[in-house]
């Protein structure tokens, strides 16, 4: 299989709390949307995959490895960055800090002056705050700031948990046209968000996450349209009042 | 020397010293989030370690090797120290309260450990410069001086590594978000114990500072542990630099007392101090509400 990330009947939680039963899910050459329900287990999902939280049952295979046991610094070098949800980053590092501790994987380092160059053409304004230490940044702001740190990162797959949580409209459109840039540079994607057009506009592979199962799967190709992905989150047809 | 000389002199001494313990606790603080009361036996056991190379009673290397080599071995031991006490117990709920009892039992196993292995004779290792200097009218001893000039420098390398290299950079982000060091691919528990044993090699260096102008006793590092809590408290945990201004105010605030009200008060009236500042500012002086290095 050529397939970047590929998660086999994958089990994991918190201590005894069992939240994802069993979840499949492969990328193939796709970026890969994920949505669903809030305490479902998207983000548990994605923290099994990153290697923050362990597995307790299934497979994790990226970039040709299994790194289903791996700690996530060594996942980490392999490729995988993961921008987790509404991260508060490093409240008293400046963004010039904070991007140079992005680079801090050894396969990253040889390429940081590049990557910077390439997060500071798509994020701009960062150059505007680059001695700000980060916890004065808007929301939006940080949110560059974290996208930047795993670009710093080199990444073969990025991770986005919710990047548009908490962001004005006008900001959301600018963020996802980075991301669009990021991917349009060949670095893949897997999205948890909650706006369906966001998700819509950069995936092309979606997964409906539910109870910590896949719950339904919409594969690239097929007809997605906003309203059959509102069927799929409320489970019936929806009258015309929507 | 004039009254206010000597007083400034005293002041820059003991501040040196008090701000080369304070800063490795406050090093461990920010990063690992815990209290270490091991830091006092770290500055005994690197005095005698010191002795142990240097004194020519027992190996008699010279000077500019033992002093590095006590440093590393305590840096060592520290490593040890953390990786036996500390990192176990990271992740649960209650770290804080265990690693206090779990140092403060090792604290006394090597306290008694150095008694059993050098004895209850008080030594002494020789001064990093043996001279005195003519001051003024006074004579001032060299090695007192040298401590006062080592001390800022020594110091001012901590800071620029903290604040200019990459690894300085992971071990102030560490304190402040570790999920997020982990998903930029850092080893937190490696800069746990980087950060211990840097902190553990600058409570040998006061050891040696000490051990260079007073008697060495195994007990000798636990009046100077107080009184770095006192600092750090003082001065804020929250970075480097507030204990580093806090232990040169509380060295002139003691000089000052000493001269004035007499070396039986002092303690009393630092606290009482130390009282009222907490009550004033229950962060310590210079500290912000966030925890970080800087």
């Amino acid at each position: 299989m050529s397939d970047l990330l590929e998660v086999e009947a994958l089990e994991s939680g918190y201590g005894r709390i069992g939240i994802l039963h069993g979840i499949s899910l492969a990328t193939g050459g796709h970026n890969v949307g994920l949505f669903g329900p809030n305490g479902h287990g998207k983000t548990t999902l994605l923290r099994t995959i990153s290697g923050v939280i362990r597995a307790t049952r299934g497979k994790i295979r990226f970039a040709g490895e299994d790194v289903t046991a791996w700690p996530a610094r060594r996942i980490v070098e392999l490729g995988l960055l993961h921008v987790p949800q509404g991260s508060r980053l490093f409240p008293d590092l400046t963004i010039r800090e904070t991007l140079r501790l992005g680079a801090w994987p050894r396969r990253a380092r040889p390429r940081e002056a590049r990557n910077l160059e390439r997060a500071v053409a798509i994020f701009p304004r960062l150059k505007e705050r680059w001695n700000q230490p980060v916890k004065t940044l808007s929301g939006g702001e940080r949110q560059m700031v974290a996208i930047s740190v795993a670009l710093m990162g080199d990444p073969k797959l990025l991770i986005l948990d919710e990047p548009t949580l908490g962001l004005a409209p006008r900001l959301k459109d600018e963020l996802c046209a980075a991301i669009r840039q990021v991917s349009d540079e060949g670095v893949r994607l897997v999205v948890v968000e909650q706006d369906v057009e966001f998700l819509l506009d950069l995936a092309d592979h979606l997964y409906l996450v539910n109870h910590g199962e896949i719950a339904a799967e919409i594969r690239p190709g097929e007809s997605m349209n906003h309203q059959a992905i509102m069927e799929m989150y409320f489970g019936r047809e929806l009258g015309p009042l929507t | 020397m004039t009254v206010l000389g000597q007083i400034l002199l005293s002041a820059l001494f003991q501040g040196s010293l008090y701000a080369m313990m304070a800063v490795g606790l406050a090093l461990v603080w920010t990063t690992i989030g815990v209290f270490n009361f091991c830091h006092g036996v770290l500055m005994t056991l690197g005095a005698y370690l010191a002795w142990q190379f240097v004194d020519p009673e027992a190996l008699g290397l010279p000077m500019f090797v033992a002093l590095p080599l006590a440093l590393l071995v305590v840096a060592a031991i520290g490593f040890a120290l953390q990786a036996l006490l500390i990192r176990p117990f990271i992740g649960r709920g209650d770290v804080v309260l265990v690693a206090v009892i779990t140092t403060l039992a090792a604290s006394s196993i090597l306290k008694n450990g150095t008694l059993l292995v050098w004895g209850p004779r008080p030594k002494s290792i020789p001064p990093l410069a043996p001279d005195t200097i003519a001051l003024g009218a006074s004579n001032v001893s060299a090695h007192q001086l040298a401590i006062i000039a080592i001390t800022p420098v020594v110091l001012g390398l901590v800071w620029l590594f903290l604040n200019r290299t990459r690894v300085g950079l992971a071990l102030r982000a560490v304190a402040q978000n570790e999920d997020a060091c982990q998903l930029v691919g850092m080893n937190v528990t490696a800069l746990y114990a980087l950060a211990f044993g840097l902190a553990a090699a600058l409570a040998a260096l006061a050891g040696i500072f000490f051990g260079g102008f007073k008697f060495m006793s195994p007990d000798m590092g636990t009046e100077p542990l107080t009184k770095a809590l006192v600092v750090v408290i003082f001065g804020g945990i929250a970075n480097i630099t507030g204990p580093i201004l806090a232990a040169y105010i509380i060295g002139l605030f003691e000089a000052v007392s000493i001269y004035y009200v007499g070396f039986y008060w002092t303690p009393a009236l630092l606290f009482a101090v130390l009282i009222v500042v907490l009550m004033v500012r229950p962060e310590g002086l210079f500290a912000r509400s966030s925890r970080g290095l800087a």
